[in-house]
């Protein structure tokens, strides 16, 4: 068997429905916002802003191995030697990736490499271009095996009846309609106009891939979070005086108002867009978000969701986010999208040659 | 015993942690796994964009010349490891492995494996151990510690 040195396929990312469509946004935050300069607030001295809020500003990233649902069979939390071969491995497998190929290597096989998901049996590529996180991440000084805390054992509860009927009656319409027939059918990602899963959020959780980074805007009225991938722009209006728009009214990344309680910062956040569907939440799903310094470097990312349409109870979970010194770029998608016009003309060619190879076939 | 446990502990963690994400696109959607191909030719253009680079090169098929187009990921993660697109100069000879668009009359093909002449992987092997982000290598911007730590 040939030596795979792919990341693609081997981590099979496989093609969901999610997104969320948006337009590509608002202002790229200024250039050079690393993390500022302050000391550890455990040390009591919280980084404030000149309104007297902690100081939450600069580029931050969530990337991690831990995944979003502990896999089961493992403990909540591992020790710091588990940890550390774990991590090891991580490092190790990029290094293998790394290594030479043969330079007279033949063509991959005929009929596809067998790869799974979103490398589709075609081995996307090279895995230098990939940054998915090596940490497992620390909250509270555990290693956690999941971002979700609540339920205990770390997994997304049990989906109501009535959501899986939604989620069949979804499939059921998109079914009417040929994956590739238009633009319109493709998934929002691939169409540069929503991030990866949920990365924008709300929650915002990391993708597993790579750009997993924010940047911080605050004022004294509205708090930005700008997601690298898609260069997804979030809107926080502060202030309880604040209310959500009438239900028909649906932002990209649903409506979102913020407060602050002591040093924490809350956001609540309704009116999701339909096609920016939460593993398969309904209309009235609520996510209420809590932000927090840990010290000079990290954030705590605090979410709740909130669905009995959906979820059998509502669900929690926590994630670190790291200060970054490094820039976060514009993300211009859709300037360079080939890939979209590749598979909308790649089924069009592929129809052509179905067709005239009907027309070849002797008549009965 | 113990170093097979840890094993499939520590693989089932990594490997849980690819959770279903939506690629820019479903590589299998754009690319034909009917249709392996093999280049070798010099890079002619690089187009240094997102959603993902694609790698210009030239080809000679036939003693004729021909452009193929090659698809990478995102510049935006090699930018962060001060690579640039100066980083790839045009001339450099390229060998790539991957498959044609599904559309055969677009000269297009996924960037499976891209490397060197002598194999070394495009944009690796200069310095350290080759590995990005490995922590080995100094020169290597950023000091992100993602994890939480």
């Amino acid at each position: 068997m040939r030596p795979r040195h792919l990341t693609l396929g081997a981590f099979g990312f496989a093609a969901l429905a999610a997104s969320l469509l948006v337009t590509n946004v608002a202002a790229q935050a200024p250039a050079g916002i690393a993390k500022p300069a302050v000391a550890s607030a455990k040390a009591g001295t919280m980084p404030r802003t000149a309104d007297g809020h902690p100081d939450l500003q600069g580029n931050w990233s969530n990337a991690t191995v831990t995944p979003i649902e502990r896999p089961p069979g493992q403990p909540a939390a591992l020790s710091k030697e588990t940890v550390a071969k774990i991590e090891k491995g991580v490092v190790d497998r990029i290094q293998r990736l790394a290594a030479p190929s043969d330079p007279k290597r033949d063509a991959p096989p005929q009929g596809g490499d067998g790869s799974t998901g979103a490398a589709g049996n075609v081995g996307g590529y090279n895995n230098f271009w990939i940054d998915a996180g090596d940490r497992v991440a620390v909250v509270n000084g555990e290693y956690r095996t999941s971002l979700i805390v609540d339920p205990p054992d770390g997994r997304v509860p049990a989906l109501t009846p009535e959501a899986r009927e939604r989620q069949a009656a979804r499939v059921k319409r998109f079914q009417q309609f040929g994956e590739y027939d238009n633009p319109e059918n493709r998934p929002l990602a691939e169409r540069c106009i929503a991030s990866f899963g949920s990365n924008a959020g709300p929650p915002m959780l990391p993708n597993y891939f790579y750009n997993n980074n924010y940047t911080i805007v605050q004022t004294k009225d509205h708090v930005l979070v700008m997601t690298e991938m898609v260069h997804d722009a979030r809107i926080i209006r502060m202030g309880k005086q604040h209310q959500h728009p009438p239900a028909h009214i649906r932002p990209w990344w649903g409506d979102s108002i913020g407060w602050w309680e002591g040093d924490t910062l809350v956001v609540e956040t309704t009116n999701f867009h339909p096609q920016q569907i939460f593993r398969g939440a309904s209309d009235t799903l609520k996510v209420i978000e809590r932000l927090s310094r840990v010290d000079a470097d990290s954030l705590l990312y605090e979410f709740t969701i909130d669905d009995p349409a959906t979820f059998t109870r509502p669900w929690s979970g926590e994630v670190p986010f790291e200060a970054q010194n490094e820039l976060v770029y514009e993300y211009a998608c859709h300037e360079g999208n080939h890939a979209l016009s590749n598979v909308l003309s790649g089924e069009r060619s592929q129809e052509k040659a179905r067709d005239a190879a009907k027309k070849s076939l002797p008549r009965q | 015993m113990m170093r097979i446990a840890f094993s499939i502990l520590a693989a089932s963690l990594v490997l849980a942690s690819t959770v279903p994400v939506a690629g820019h696109h479903a590589f299998g959607a754009e690319f034909d796994p009917n249709a392996p191909i093999k280049l070798q030719g010099k890079v002619v253009k690089l187009e240094w964009v997102n959603p993902h680079a694609w790698i210009h090169i030239e080809v000679i098929k036939d003693g004729k010349p021909e452009v193929w187009m090659v698809e990478g990921g995102t510049p935006n993660t090699l930018l962060r490891r001060g690579l640039t697109r100066d980083s790839l100069t045009l001339g450099t000879e390229l060998v790539v492995d991957g498959y044609q668009t599904k559309d055969h009359s677009l000269k297009r093909a996924n960037g499976r494996d891209v490397t060197f002449t002598d194999g070394r992987k495009m944009f690796m092997g200069s310095s350290g151990t080759g590995a990005p982000k490995d922590g080995r290598d100094s020169t290597e911007g950023g000091t992100k510690k993602p994890g939480g730590r």
